[in-house]
């Protein structure tokens, strides 16, 4: 209690949000940091005392199948993210050129978000069957395509069937966040712009686009965290496979614990996608940052 | 009628004596206790829960359903529950691939069960639940998988008249795997329809790997649990699936395929051949969820190049707890959901029965209904179970064995790997974890 009352008000006020963060937050992570480090077996809860050291990162860092997965897992990343930044900025462009039955658009442009990523694979897993999917079904009867495309198999294929499932559920996020920066955005510039004589491209290319920067930058943040662990519609669809084609950090991690019971070196694995994760975060942010800073120059 | 007063004084006496005296009479052994129990869940498997009430009433206890999942959602709850050692429950559905990683948590039956219940079932599948002496589960049925046929296809007289012009024989169902590949072959006219298909992905390919190596004289470890799979038998093993992917014969998507992509295909009509489980014999002859009801034949699974007959198996059934606080109450309960009135609630669903009697009365019943699917069905499976069944070691390290195998598989079926590479690789996975497993010391 003496040393509660030498502390300062302010800080006297945090400790509890801090103790809670501690408690829910830190010890957790703490726990599972340190599970990494022993041979812990689900199974065998004796196991969590028999500590290896770096034995679990150095199995995983000599281990291929952990680098392809990720490898994929950066490039699955890097196109999910473009390519719903793409579609949900011309989303919302559309959508903010609407005067009319706008709000009915924005509620259905969110639909697919309402869906739980399980369902979304599920459905996406149907749909992309080579046998009996609607999309082979419908290139085979109206487009008079002669083979069973296996979407699901082939690797490129694979991954564009697994990143049509990803861009579908969560686009809406970008077209959301970027839409709430074109209603928010200031007019006078871009009346000024085309009193300058600015083409429409030239107006949103110097004008409109660094405007929203900050938004993009906040959307890529939030959907990293959330692409950085895909797991479900992954899980539903191809489970890592055929033959690792589709094998991300977090299906491989899933089967090493829950699975095969291998909780602590499941827990390695999920610490470097927790500093992968980390690494797009912290890149996001610099960009945000840089993003905010050049309109703050262009204002003054 | 000068009796009425009498009577009536008589009869409210009656009730009245029977309101306070019967309760405790007909108190049940276990009255007020509440059998916490994990079960799986599903819609093929909950009707039997439906007899639950029945062992209320009788016993006065109340069962709590504290999960209902499916089994490898379970599998991957109760290892959770080892792993925080919080099993407060005392019965939970088991399988015969998963018991052995739950043995420190199981306890034994034979000292809970009356060996005359135990002898009701049929022996192989008991001595299938068994590890190191202990009873660990009782059955409750029986997957074994057979070979369906679309007869539509072995029927039509084109077909007859080309196959016997191609081969010199008559087109009959398979008998052997080279068979069902030279047929495979033949009826194969993609995307339209398929020869054959197989499930492609997790435990589903290591299992039918597995039953394939068998049957051609195989066998996955030898008797130190060195791995042996990568040996000619294995090698021949894996062509026949890489032969029949490559050339067409089954669905491009088969390496993605588990087991309802597998059932909804063959019912879809396009698929000559489809090496399932009993539990799909009611779903493909239903006119509401298959295109080739009324066309559905069977046959015993064919025959590999050893002469023995491809047999994974293994049964659904379960278990009691080693922290259980009742155990007689919990075996009680076990004995009447695997009890012959249980089984032949879930027999005339078109599940296999574990216990020998259930299985006989069942087959009368079908016989008797003029039922000659069923009848068919029965047969085929109860000889496959007695005579062809085998399961996969009972080691706790078999699911972390199939999650080093099945991608190596896939690896040769679709072409990244030669199937030798493909199974030197998985053996040396295999033999490292069975290493870490402390089994070479």
């Amino acid at each position: 209690m003496k040393l509660l009352r030498k502390l300062p008000p302010e800080a006297r006020l945090l400790l509890p949000a801090f103790v809670v963060i501690l408690v829910v937050v830190a010890v957790p992570l703490l726990f599972s940091l340190y599970t990494s480090f022993t041979s812990y077996r689900l199974v065998r809860p004796e196991t969590i005392w028999n500590v290896v050291w770096f034995k679990n990162y150095i199995k995983l860092f000599g281990s291929s199948d952990f680098w392809w997965a990720f490898g994929r897992t950066v490039l699955f990343l890097t196109v999910v993210l473009n390519l719903e930044m793409l579609f949900g900025l011309a989303l919302a462009l559309l959508v903010n050129q609407v005067t009319r039955g706008q709000r009915m658009l924005r509620t259905i442009m969110m639909f697919p978000m309402m869906f739980s990523p399980v369902l979304v694979g599920f459905q996406f897993k149907f749909m992309f069957n080579d046998n009996i999917g609607i999309v082979n079904h419908i290139l085979q009867n109206w487009f008079g395509v002669t083979q069973a495309i296996p979407w699901l198999v082939e690797s490129h294929l694979a991954f564009f069937s697994l990143a049509c499932a990803e861009i579908w559920n969560s686009t809406a996020v970008f077209a959301i966040l970027l839409l709430a920066g074109l209603m928010a955005m200031p007019q006078d510039p871009l009346e000024a712009a085309r009193v300058d004589g600015c083409t429409p491209w030239q107006a949103f290319r110097h004008v409109t686009l660094p405007f929203l920067m900050p938004f993009v930058y906040i959307a890529m943040t939030i959907r990293s965290l959330d692409v950085g662990r895909a797991f479900d519609i992954v899980k539903i669809m191809t489970n890592g496979g055929p033959a690792g084609r589709t094998e991300l950090i977090w299906t491989l991690s899933a089967r090493a614990g829950y699975e095969d019971a291998r909780m602590g070196y499941a827990n390695a694995m999920s610490y470097v996608a927790v500093l992968l994760s980390i690494a797009f975060t912290v890149h996001f942010f610099r960009k945000l940052n840089a993003s905010r800073q050049f309109l703050n120059e262009v204002d003054a | 009628m000068k009796n009425q007063p009498f009577v009536a004084s008589l009869t409210l006496l009656s009730t009245l004596a029977a309101t306070l005296v019967m309760p405790a009479a007909w108190a049940g052994p276990y009255d007020g206790y509440t059998l916490r129990v994990k079960l799986i869940g599903g819609e093929q498997y909950e009707p039997l829960y439906s007899v639950i009430p029945e062992w209320e009433k009788k016993t006065g206890a109340k069962v709590q359903i504290v999960s209902s999942k499916s089994h490898f959602e379970l599998d991957r709850e109760l290892k959770q529950d080892i792993a925080s050692g919080k099993i407060d429950y005392c019965l939970f559905s088991n399988h015969t691939n998963f018991a052995a990683q739950y043995v420190t948590i199981t306890r034994d039956l034979k000292p809970l069960v009356p060996a005359d219940f135990v002898s009701k079932f049929s022996p192989r599948v008991i001595q299938q639940s068994t590890i190191k002496g202990k009873l660990l589960e009782i059955p409750r049925h029986s997957d074994i998988s057979e070979l369906y046929y679309n007869k539509k296809a072995y029927d039509d007289p084109a077909n007859k008249a080309a196959y016997k012009a191609k081969f010199g024989k008559d087109l009959a169902p398979p008998q052997t795997w080279d068979e069902v590949a030279q047929q495979a072959k033949f009826f194969a006219k993609p995307p339209n329809f398929y020869g054959t298909q197989f499930a492609g992905k997790d435990e589903a390919i290591t299992g039918r790997f597995y039953e394939m190596l068998v049957a051609n004289g195989g066998q996955l470890f030898d008797k130190n649990f060195k791995p042996t799979f990568n040996s000619p038998a294995g090698v021949k093993s894996l062509n026949w699936f890489v032969d029949l992917y490559k050339s067409g014969a089954v669905p491009k998507g088969a390496p993605n395929y588990v087991w309802d992509d597998l059932g909804n295909g063959f019912a879809s009509g396009t698929v000559a051949l489809d090496l399932d489980w009993g539990g799909w014999a009611s779903f493909f002859n239903d006119p509401k969820s298959s295109k080739i009801a009324g066309n559905v034949g069977i046959v015993r699974a064919p025959k590999g190049s050893s002469g023995k007959r491809t047999g994974w198996s293994g049964s659904h059934s379960f278990s009691i707890t080693q922290s259980c606080d009742n155990p007689k109450a919990a075996a009680d309960f076990l004995m009447f959901i695997t009890g012959f009135d249980a089984q032949m609630l879930e027999a005339r669903r078109g599940l296999m029965p574990t216990r020998l009697d259930a299985q006989q009365a069942a087959l009368a019943e079908f016989k008797a209904k003029n039922e000659t699917y069923l009848t068919e069905v029965f047969n085929t499976f109860a000889a496959g179970m007695r005579e062809d069944s085998f399961t996969p070691p009972l080691i706790p390290e078999w699911v972390e064995v199939s999650n080093s195998i099945w991608p190596e598989l896939q690896k040769a079926i679709v072409g990244d790997k030669t199937s030798k590479q493909a199974l030197d690789d998985a053996a040396k996975k295999v033999e490292a974890l069975m290493d870490d497993a402390g089994y070479y010391k």
